[in-house]
């Protein structure tokens, strides 16, 4: 037998309704287990106070009423409990600045030098995709007029242009040449289409033209700017 | 005795200088010149995929049966700088790369022997582009200014030609399905195919100089002669040619 089961049978025991062979069983248990033994004389020291003192004490005026009292109040603290787990969580960033920060030295080192590579990724990545970049191209055309969309395309050719004259100088003579013929050529188409659109505004072979010298010639300067 | 042995030794030491001299100067230009050609071998499988970079200079690209790419480079200037890289299944030469902050590296000459399924992807500042023999799955010639485009015997499903001023020359066969693309500013384009070549074609030259030959038909749309819009045979293949001042031409094989 084990301490938990013979616990549950000393009350048992102490009232008398135990049968023979489990009483000799507890017995012998407890005869060799000093904290059931104690367990069974304090029950027993309970159990011989109440009786001799049976009649002795005063019964409520209205028993009804006070268990009734009793109830409610456990009840209520009960429902007290629940409302509390329910309470809706603070958000995170409350959280975050509610708390008390009790920071180390090192922790707090640690923090700032996090914060500098984070603050100097942002910085690389942010000179790398929006740094020297070219004014943006507007999508195509809802500008009525085409020289005003000429002049929208020119604005980013003469960024790249800059770039190229940048350049310009580290190039053999002959390929300072041969840029400046073939960019002759490409302007000459551009303003071939040009004057065919201003003299018949709807025709869309000369625009189509049009649009495609622009393209070649920004790509072109594209290509030489970094050469 | 005396007298031969003089003689010898006379003309011996009239000639050591120039001896001298000569041996220096084959010693010197031998050395410069093999700064100068770079030549290299890479094993490959037969669907390999070719990227060429270049500044200025020629590039010619034909096949062999083989399956290997030999790479030679002629380089005008020793400064030049040229590390191809080899990746799975294609070969990247950059000479735009190679070459950054090396300042004017001059004309970079190459000429690639490439297996006969290749796709290739060739670009060029300025010079000539030459590919032959190529059946691949694409082939991009681009020359950002001037310089002629020739490619011979070509099947491929993606053909791409573009320069600025020069020639272009295609003589191949148009795949079902395939696209290929021709534009120049200032130059003739001929495109020589097979008569039972079925596409359909977007031609465009303001300068009015398109002739279709034997691949014209009553089915194409024409706006005043600058521009041809129509279907040869039953139109598997999309082409579209573009000539500012130049002539377009097809001829027939």
């Amino acid at each position: 037998m084990n301490c938990e089961k013979c616990q549950e049978l000393i009350h048992d025991l102490l009232d008398g309704t135990l049968s023979r062979a489990d009483e000799f069983t507890l017995n012998t248990h407890l005869n060799e287990c000093l904290d059931c033994q104690s367990v069974r004389q304090d029950l027993s020291a309970i159990l011989g106070f109440c009786r001799s003192h049976r009649g002795e004490y005063e019964t409520p005026p209205n028993a009804q009423a006070l268990w009734l009292r009793i109830r409610n109040v456990v009840e209520a603290e009960a429902a007290n409990v629940k409302v509390k787990s329910k309470a809706p969580r603070k958000s995170f960033l409350a959280d975050l600045f509610g708390r008390s920060w009790e920071l180390s030295l090192p922790q707090l080192a640690s923090f700032a030098v996090a914060i500098m590579l984070l603050v100097s990724i942002v910085t690389v990545v942010g000179i790398r995709r929006f740094g020297n970049n070219p004014p943006i191209e507007q999508p195509q055309p809802l500008a009525s007029n085409i020289n005003e969309r000429v002049f929208q395309r020119q604005q980013v050719i003469n960024y790249w242009k800059q770039r190229v004259e940048l350049n310009k100088a580290r190039w053999s003579p002959e390929m300072r040449d041969t840029f400046d013929r073939n960019l002759q050529v490409i302007d000459a188409a551009v303003t071939q289409s040009l004057n065919e659109l201003n003299r018949n505004p709807h025709d869309d072979i000369s625009e189509q033209m049009l649009n495609e010298s622009l393209n070649d010639k920004l790509a072109l300067l594209k290509e030489f700017s970094d050469l | 005795m005396k007298a031969t042995s003089l003689f010898r030794s006379t003309s011996v030491r009239r000639s050591l200088p120039f001896a001298v001299a000569t041996v220096i100067a084959v010693c010197f230009s031998s050395a410069g010149f093999a700064q100068q050609h770079l030549s290299k071998r890479y094993q490959t499988g037969k669907n390999v995929r070719i990227e060429l970079r270049n500044i200025s200079g020629t590039i010619v690209v034909e096949s062999w049966n083989k399956d290997e790419i030999r790479l030679s480079a002629t380089m005008e200037s020793p400064n030049a700088h040229i590390v191809p890289k080899q990746m799975d299944e294609s070969l990247i030469v950059d000479v735009m790369n190679d070459n950054r902050g090396r300042g004017d590296v001059g004309d970079v000459n190459f000429k690639l022997q490439v297996p006969v399924s290749s796709s290739v992807d060739l670009e060029t500042r300025r010079g000539q582009i030459s590919v032959s023999n190529i059946r691949g799955s694409s082939v991009r010639a681009h020359v950002s200014t001037e310089g002629d485009i020739e490619l011979t015997n070509i099947t491929a499903g993606q053909v791409v030609a573009q320069n600025t001023i020069g020639n272009i020359f295609f003589d191949g066969e148009f795949s079902t399905g395939g696209t290929y693309e021709f534009k120049s500013t200032k130059g003739d384009i001929t495109i020589r195919i097979p008569g039972n070549s079925a596409f359909r074609l977007v031609a465009a030259s303001p300068a009015r100089k398109i002739a279709l030959g034997e691949f014209w038909n009553n089915g194409f749309k024409t706006q005043d002669g600058r521009r041809y819009v129509g279907d040869v045979g039953d139109g598997r293949s999309s082409v579209s040619v573009t000539n500012f001042s130049g002539q377009i031409t097809f001829l027939r094989k």
